[in-house]
């Protein structure tokens, strides 16, 4: 927030509770007063923080720096008590907030500490008065209310700087599980280009076959290459489905015929007849039972069974992709639908990441059960173009 | 015998094909022998079958991956020196792939001088073995004499050590002389038969009692003897100079 902003809204504030400029008035009134009792009270708040282990810790520079902000301190009450309260008065309360993540005070100091000072200057405040009571209470109402006032500000400030910084390391985190996932993905046809290009560059006797090979090697490997960068664009931006019905069964079988299955994997399919058509984007649902069925080859190396059932299930359609593979630890079982995740020697962990990104958006969902060793289950809910039971999709 | 003078045998696994289909074309071209593997159990069928003095492994492999295939490979035959590529940077892997007695790791993709530059090396490291019944004692001098700059092999009895002699050209054979089966003088006698140009060092814990052994191999040609605990500075200098 700029210094116009946090003005803007500390009046925003200031209207809320009811500030007045009468309140302005009555806190500077004050202030003269209490001037002499400001060093006793900054005094106090230093001496309490030495008993607070964890409030103490975060002051680095022994007793030097604590001269320093009691300087400040000082400084800070003055300013409280001076009747001012414009854009620079905010801008420096906000500061407050900002350093206190920067130098990691838990934010809970803040409150307490600004209890202990607000006690000490209403208990100043009675020492000094000798004015009418119903003024003093008018009084006390107006230095209680900029008190609140102020903490807001410093509140507001340590939550928007600590949720900034949250952000940044996440976002660091991110790009760094990508720059590792893409890694692998491209070093890898990379690899073989740069070997191509060398034994092009340094054999002794290539034949033209040979050169020919290397050639087209290299060709080949950057549309490799290629793959990789298209894969991870299209997951970024995912286009938003056509939705439309179509029938499961033949939909199944073309399936199967662009993935085939080696001679060793088992496949069987099992529609319950009143299975009812899909309403979905097809060419999408494509790739999400098109990655699972891959997925479900790659769990079983040594062949299996893979069993894919569908029935009605109300308004939706469940359709269950089964293998008799490898299954997946528990532990893995909470991260495999997470971008850039994968546990396998090859492809960039994005398969059940793009299936759940697109069945969220075809209004479907994706469930897995495993068991190590005995093999997984993946459970898709489309929505049935025609519901059994009457009901209107919305 | 089956050791000729065919060049130095390399074996690289790959689980991409164009990757070995590379290297074999680049190394076969400088006359090396390759063979390759696109996965760990082949390429330690491989090794069981013959010697090979260089591997080059890929880490990151379904099934096996480098790192383990390459503690098999120790086993089976520590002289072949492992160099491990790898196309993921830093993470721990390096330093346990070092820890595991892989030679050098290198990231893809790979810069072939560099590459050409260490199997060159490597092949110039003398080969040495270790002829020792205890498992510790072995792979205590397999990492001394490793880190300078030996390539080592280990039998553990008179028949292993047999074997090993058949297939490699040792420059230095160190015995123990009393082997739970069979016995170092036989395997001393193999060295003779097998490797005629190996220098031989006899090691041994008991000095009194095999002392008039130890006086009769050295007799029919044996270097040195070494008594056990070893002297090691006087051991490596020893061996350096036997080597080299």
């Amino acid at each position: 927030m700029n210094a116009d902003e946090l003005y803007r809204r500390y009046q925003e504030l200031q209207q809320y509770v009811g500030w007045t400029a009468d309140d302005a008035r009555r806190v500077q009134s004050i202030g003269r007063l209490l001037d002499s009792s400001l060093p006793a009270l900054v005094e106090d708040f230093y001496a309490e923080i030495d008993r607070h282990p964890e409030a103490r810790k975060v002051i680095t520079g022994g007793d030097a720096q604590i001269e320093r902000l009691k300087g400040t301190l000082t400084q800070w009450l003055r300013e409280l008590l001076s009747g001012k309260y414009d854009a620079d008065y905010v801008a420096q309360r906000w500061r407050v907030g900002w350093r206190h993540v920067e130098i990691g005070l838990d934010q809970v100091y803040t409150n307490t500490a600004l209890s202990r000072l607000r006690r000490g200057l209403l208990r100043a405040l009675g020492d000094v008065w000798t004015g009418d009571f119903k003024e003093l209470l008018a009084v006390r109402g107006a230095l209680n209310t900029l008190l609140d006032l102020d903490l807001a500000i410093i509140e507001d400030a340590y939550q928007a700087e600590y949720t900034a910084r949250q952000q940044r390391s996440e976002r660091l985190a991110a790009v760094g599980q990508v720059a590792g996932g893409v890694a692998h993905e491209l070093r890898n046809p990379l690899n073989v280009v740069k070997t191509s290009v060398y034994y092009l560059l340094n054999a002794r006797n290539p034949s033209p076959e040979k050169r020919t090979e290397h050639l087209q090697r290299i060709e080949r490997h950057v549309l490799v290459a290629d793959g990789v960068i298209t894969a991870l664009s299209n997951f970024a931006k995912m286009p938003v489905p056509t939705m439309a019905p179509f029938a499961l069964a033949p939909f199944l079988r073309d399936l199967l015929e662009l993935n085939p299955l080696p001679e060793n994997v088992k496949v069987t399919i099992d529609c319950l007849p009143k299975t009812p058509a899909l309403l979905g984007d097809a060419d999408q649902i494509r790739i999400v039972v098109g990655n699972l069925i891959r997925n479900a080859r790659e769990a079983m190396p040594q062949g299996g069974q893979l069993s894919i059932t569908a029935w009605p299930d109300g308004d939706s359609v469940q359709i269950a992709v089964k293998d008799t593979g490898v299954g997946i630890p528990k532990e893995n079982l909470q991260r495999i639908m997470e971008p850039l995740y994968s546990t396998k020697a090859r492809g960039l962990g994005l398969g059940l990441a793009i299936a759940r990104a697109i069945l969220e958006k075809n209004r479907g969902s994706l469930k897995v059960m495993s068991e190590p060793g005995q093999g997984s289950t993946f459970t898709v809910r489309l929505l049935a173009a025609e519901p059994a039971d009457g009901e209107q999709h919305r | 015998m089956t050791r000729t003078n065919d060049g130095p045998a390399i074996l690289v696994v790959d689980d991409d094909l164009d990757t070995c289909r590379n290297l074999a074309d680049i190394l076969s071209d400088l006359g090396y022998r390759v063979t390759t593997a696109n996965d760990g159990p082949s390429a330690l069928k491989l090794v069981e079958e013959r010697p090979f003095d260089v591997a080059l492994l890929d880490l990151k492999m379904p099934g096996m991956d480098g790192l383990t295939l390459y503690r098999e490979i120790k086993k089976r035959r520590a002289d072949t020196v492992a160099i491990i590529v790898t196309a993921y940077a830093g993470g721990g892997t390096k330093e346990e792939a070092l820890a595991a007695g892989a030679w050098h790791v290198l990231p893809k993709p790979v810069d072939p001088p560099k590459l050409l530059g260490l199997v060159d090396e490597a092949l110039e490291q003398p080969l040495v073995m270790v002829v020792d019944d205890d498992p510790d004692l072995c792979q205590n001098l397999w990492d001394l004499l490793r880190e300078r700059g030996y390539r080592v092999g280990v039998a553990h009895d008179e028949e292993e050590a047999g074997k090993r002699l058949k297939d490699r050209a040792f420059k230095v054979v160190l015995i123990d002389l009393k082997l739970p089966k069979g016995d170092g003088n036989q395997v001393f006698k193999l060295v003779r038969k097998n490797n005629p140009e190996a220098r031989t060092v006899i090691i041994t814990g008991h000095r009194s009692e095999m002392e008039q052994l130890v006086q009769s191999v050295l007799k029919e040609g044996a270097d040195a003897v070494c008594y056990k605990p070893f002297d090691i500075p006087n051991l490596l200098g020893m061996l350096d100079k036997l080597a080299r």
